[in-house]
């Protein structure tokens, strides 16, 4: 469908990698554990190893999570757009085909302290 | 001689019509689209403008002489308010992050609404339309305006309201607002009127106002009771006009009907979003409280739009389609929405907290359902790391939803232990969503919402201020450790205890 | 439980908001101030307009004249909704106790019926002239830029309605509806008319702001008001015997000379922010000026007769002097 309008209204995304200083935005959330109110927002380099941003990023940020300690990114399920996927967390983002504005959720079947 | 004795006594819907729509004509100097360039486009068909039915005979005369009577009485309220320090009979302190909520967050939106009648008051091309028009625009500019002038001399007191004019354009959480009404201005004059005259004012503005209202005479803010009050009267008058906007053009063509139905699909749903706001304040900010969200979905939503779409139904109109996700998600905003505030407290400019037991027994017996399995858990939680002196603050960003720009703090329709994640690639691109209805919305004018100032992205575009939480707030304007943070310790907090210490000792003095 | 707050003296923690202060520095506001100042959205605009993406939502390029601030632009009665329908509902008292002293009087009847006709001729197409200049200023304030601007146009839309309403009373007192129905008819084929109505069409089709302000306000309305009520009923026809009909346009008299104050303020702070807007300014007034004057002469020809010209020509020269105050020159 396209917008209804009296002169021609071309689509002009402004969120574009191009915008991000060579970063691009991946969006994260942990299934299930809902003391963070809505999905990170974060902005690595494509060239980062995954398991590095996880550990400087990510671990501090769901750090409050009784569950936080036992994550094992090694062992997460990976869902992107509602399908799993595999990330090979010592590859980079790039490597691992993680793409701008991607959002990786991430399972932890048996933990579930608070939100069971 | 005697000329009176001879005249006819004119009916007064006959004296109504020489008043207002006798002043139009047919011009002949100019095409007629290029006097109403913005009537057509939008595929409404409209075939006589003089079959619209005037909602509420009103000239000039009889509108300065009743405006002018509210208003006097208005402002010798405030100016008592003002000089006999008003704002000390709130129930509690934390009362005020309603008011700097409502502030920054619905007040423009009511500068907007004037905006957009005025200019609906233009375009469409029959006179009993924009006269409505333009008399719900001066009515709208009355509402921005009494609304700064009450909550002045709280501004005065407190921190959090001195920069809503700022913080309308650049802080995070007032892009919902902010794109509601951008949303409703950028469409055509009749998506305007379905937006806001109807779907708005005519569903929904009672949810907003009702309860806003009586929990502000709660609450003991005769500030606030002041303009709520004030405005009821202009709002019975903007009610029946979107009612009777939409009616008329319903009957005007047959053709009508599937544009306006998506529009009320489209605007039911922004107009949901838009109002989970109010029932945060509702159930968490109001010291006294007078019934819960809930509570009051059921009666303004669910009971009144009941009716009202069974009316509608001989159109062919059916109930917005997000009606059924809307009342599964009753129970569980409010929460969700507190339960964010209380972990961002540290870039809004207004205080959360963690509430008291005894609210977190009266939201476990207004919420049977949900409260006690979901969300007293977290606040518990919550409450032990608060005791323990390590204060849970999710120094994350959120992921906003591409169309009503919250952060996508709502949970599965069916699911509320998983946040709802939709996504589309519109031209190579990603763009994400809140809900099924959100992701609708975007992709029926992709156009439209591929370009929305999304102030997350916009954080890490460094856009807002050069980078780097610090440099934000400057440019919100937010002052840091003042305006944000937790209530407990908060200058407003001890301010509001001294002063009103002050106050009942020095009684009678 | 009630308390007795008066007794309190509490410091308070600031004067004013932000973009007041920042204004106006650290001291309380005025209500005008508070009301008007910045509360139209600026930046951060989320959609573009389905008629036309090229513009913005809130858009100052929408007019060919550039103000660095459109805040800097003033309304020297200070209206904001308050002040402004308190100061109209003492107006309206006033013209209800005059309505009410020629109807009850019978005042009206005693007019000779060629004078009411004539006063007929001459008021009730201005029903339309008024309703269209209701239009132009609902236009400014839809898409002009900067509440200081645009809000004194929404109530003077208001108030061309509220005058159209009066005109429509007057003639249904001094006639009846069919005084209305000729009125119209003579504003839709009169060759009196034709000028007037040509020219409030093609104000109609205009888009820039600032030009519809420059045209209808500044320009139509300035020969229009002083000429037709001040001149024509107050003086001219009041003298023949119309008194009583002066009686029922004291309104317009002194709305014309209230709102022309704030015009030429506006005029003059557009006309001192630089040469490229007095350039506009000038170029417009070149453009309507001319249609002005030749669509009122008719219209005053209707009581005048051949001394129209002369008094329309005698207006100029009030109206050039105003314009030389504004600072409009090239």
């Amino acid at each position: 469908m396209a917008v209804v309008a009296l002169k021609p209204y071309p689509l002009r995304p402004v969120d574009g990698i191009e915008h991000y200083h060579g970063d691009q935005l991946v969006y994260w959330s942990w299934d299930h554990h809902l003391m963070f109110a809505a999905p990170f927002i974060t902005c690595p380099s494509p060239s980062t190893r995954v398991v590095d941003f996880l550990e400087a990023t990510i671990r501090p940020l769901i750090a409050a999570d009784p569950d936080a300690d036992r994550v094992d990114w090694t062992c997460v399920e990976w869902i992107r757009d509602h399908e799993p996927i595999a990330i090979d967390v010592g590859k980079s983002f790039s490597e691992n085909g993680i793409g701008h504005k991607d959002l990786l959720r991430f399972r932890t079947p048996g933990m579930n302290t608070l939100c069971g | 001689m005697d000329m009176k004795v001879q005249k006819a006594k004119l009916g007064l819907k006959e004296k109504y019509r020489l008043m207002t729509r006798d002043l139009g004509w047919t011009p002949s100097y100019q095409p007629h689209e290029k006097l109403y360039p913005y009537a057509a486009y939008e595929g409404i068909v409209i075939h006589d403008w003089d079959k619209w039915e005037d909602p509420f005979r009103l000239t000039m005369d009889a509108y300065w002489k009743y405006q002018a009577e509210k208003d006097r009485k208005f402002y010798a309220i405030i100016d008592a308010h003002a000089q006999n320090n008003g704002h000390l009979n709130i129930t509690d302190a934390r009362y005020l992050s309603a008011l700097k909520i409502f502030l920054q967050a619905i007040s423009p939106g009511e500068y907007c609404a004037h905006k957009g009648f005025a200019r609906a008051g233009r375009e469409f091309p029959g006179v009993g339309t924009q006269v409505a028009c333009q008399m719900q625009s001066i009515d709208e500019l009355r509402h921005a305006q009494t609304q700064i002038h009450a909550l002045s001399s709280y501004n005065r007191y407190y921190d959090g309201f001195h920069a809503f004019i700022q913080m309308r354009d650049r802080m995070w959480y007032n892009s919902v607002p902010r794109s509601f009404f951008d949303d409703a201005m950028t469409g055509g004059p009749f998506e305007f009127m379905v937006a806001i005259g109807f779907s708005f004012e005519y569903v929904l503005t009672n949810l907003l106002f009702v309860p806003f209202m009586s929990g502000a005479a709660y609450n003991g803010d005769m500030a606030t009771v002041t303009f709520g009050f004030s405005a009821q009267s202009d709002e019975a008058r903007h009610m029946t006009l979107g009612l009777e906007c939409i009616k008329f053009i319903l009957e005007q063509d047959p053709a009508n009907l599937p544009i306006v139905q998506r529009w009320l699909d489209k605007w039911f749903w922004r107009g949901l979003r838009l109002l989970s706001l109010v029932g945060t304040m509702m159930d968490y900010m109001l010291p006294k409280r007078v019934m819960s969200w809930a509570e009051a979905w059921e009666i303004y939503a669910e009971d009144n739009g009941s009716a009202l779409f069974k009316d509608l139904a001989r159109y062919g109109i059916r109930p917005p389609k997000g009606w059924k996700d809307a009342a599964k998600a009753r129970d569980h905003i409010s929460h969700q929405f507190m339960l964010a505030f209380y972990q961002w407290s540290f870039g809004t400019a207004f205080h959360g907290w963690i509430p008291s037991e005894a609210d977190l027994d009266w939201l476990s017996s207004k919420y049977p359902e949900t409260f006690d399995r979901h969300y007293r858990p977290r606040w518990d939680y919550f409450k032990k790391l608060a005791d323990a002196g390590t204060q849970f603050r999710n120094v994350g960003l959120a992921k906003l939803c591409q169309c009503c720009q919250m952060p996508c703090v709502f949970t599965e329709p069916d699911d509320p232990t998983l946040l709802c994640h939709r996504e589309r690639v519109i031209d190579g691109h990603r763009y994400h969503f809140c809900s099924d209805h959100c992701r609708e919305i975007v992709e029926h004018e992709p156009e439209k919402y591929v370009q929305a100032w999304m102030p997350m992205n916009q954080l890490f575009q460094g856009t807002s201020g050069g980078g780097g939480i610090e440099n934000w707030m400057r440019w919100v304007n937010l002052v840091d450790g003042k305006d944000n943070g937790d209530f407990v310790g908060s200058r407003d907090q001890r301010n509001f205890a001294a002063w009103r210490g002050m106050a009942t000792s020095n009684n009678g003095t | 439980m009630q308390i007795d707050l008066r007794t309190v003296t509490i410091e308070p923690q600031r004067h004013a908001y932000d973009h007041l202060e920042q204004r106006f520095g650290a001291k309380p506001a005025s209500r005008y101030q508070e009301a008007s100042y910045d509360i139209q959205a600026v930046e951060n605009l989320h959609y573009r307009p389905t008629w036309d993406p090229e513009q913005q939502l809130y858009d100052p390029d929408l007019s060919r004249v550039r103000m660095r601030d459109w805040y800097a632009i003033k309304d020297p009665r200070q209206f904001y909704y308050s002040s402004y329908t308190l100061t109209r509902a003492r107006q309206q008292d006033t013209a209800e106790a005059n309505f009410a002293f020629v109807e009850s009087r019978g005042l009206s009847a005693l007019m000779p019926g060629e004078l009411t006709a004539q006063v007929l001729a001459l008021l009730m197409p201005l029903r339309h002239a008024a309703w269209g200049a209701n239009q132009n200023n609902t236009l400014i304030c839809g898409y002009g830029f900067g509440t200081t601007f645009t809000q004194p146009c929404m109530f003077q839309a208001m108030d061309q309605l509220g005058i159209a309403q009066y005109l429509s009373r007057l003639g249904l007192l001094l006639g009846d509806p069919e005084s209305l129905g000729a009125g119209k008819r003579a504003w839709m084929v009169d060759a009196t008319w034709q000028p007037l109505r040509h020219y409030t069409e093609d104000t109609m089709a205009l888009r820039d702001p600032v030009e519809v302000f420059v045209a209808q306000n500044l320009v139509l309305d300035g020969l229009l008001y002083p000429l037709v009520y001040e001149h024509l009923v107050d003086d001219v026809l009041s003298a023949r015997g119309a008194s009583c009909v002066a009686m029922l346009t004291q309104f317009m008299s002194e709305w014309g000379s209230e709102t022309r104050k704030w015009i030429d303020a506006v005029t003059k702070t557009l006309a001192a922010e630089s040469a490229d807007n007095r350039a506009a300014l000038c170029d417009w007034i070149d453009r309507w000026l001319p249609r002005a004057a030749l669509a009122v002469l008719p219209i005053v020809a209707i009581v005048l007769g051949d001394q129209a010209q002369s008094a329309v020509e005698d207006q100029m020269t009030d109206f050039a002097g105003r314009l030389g105050k504004a600072g409009v020159t090239r």
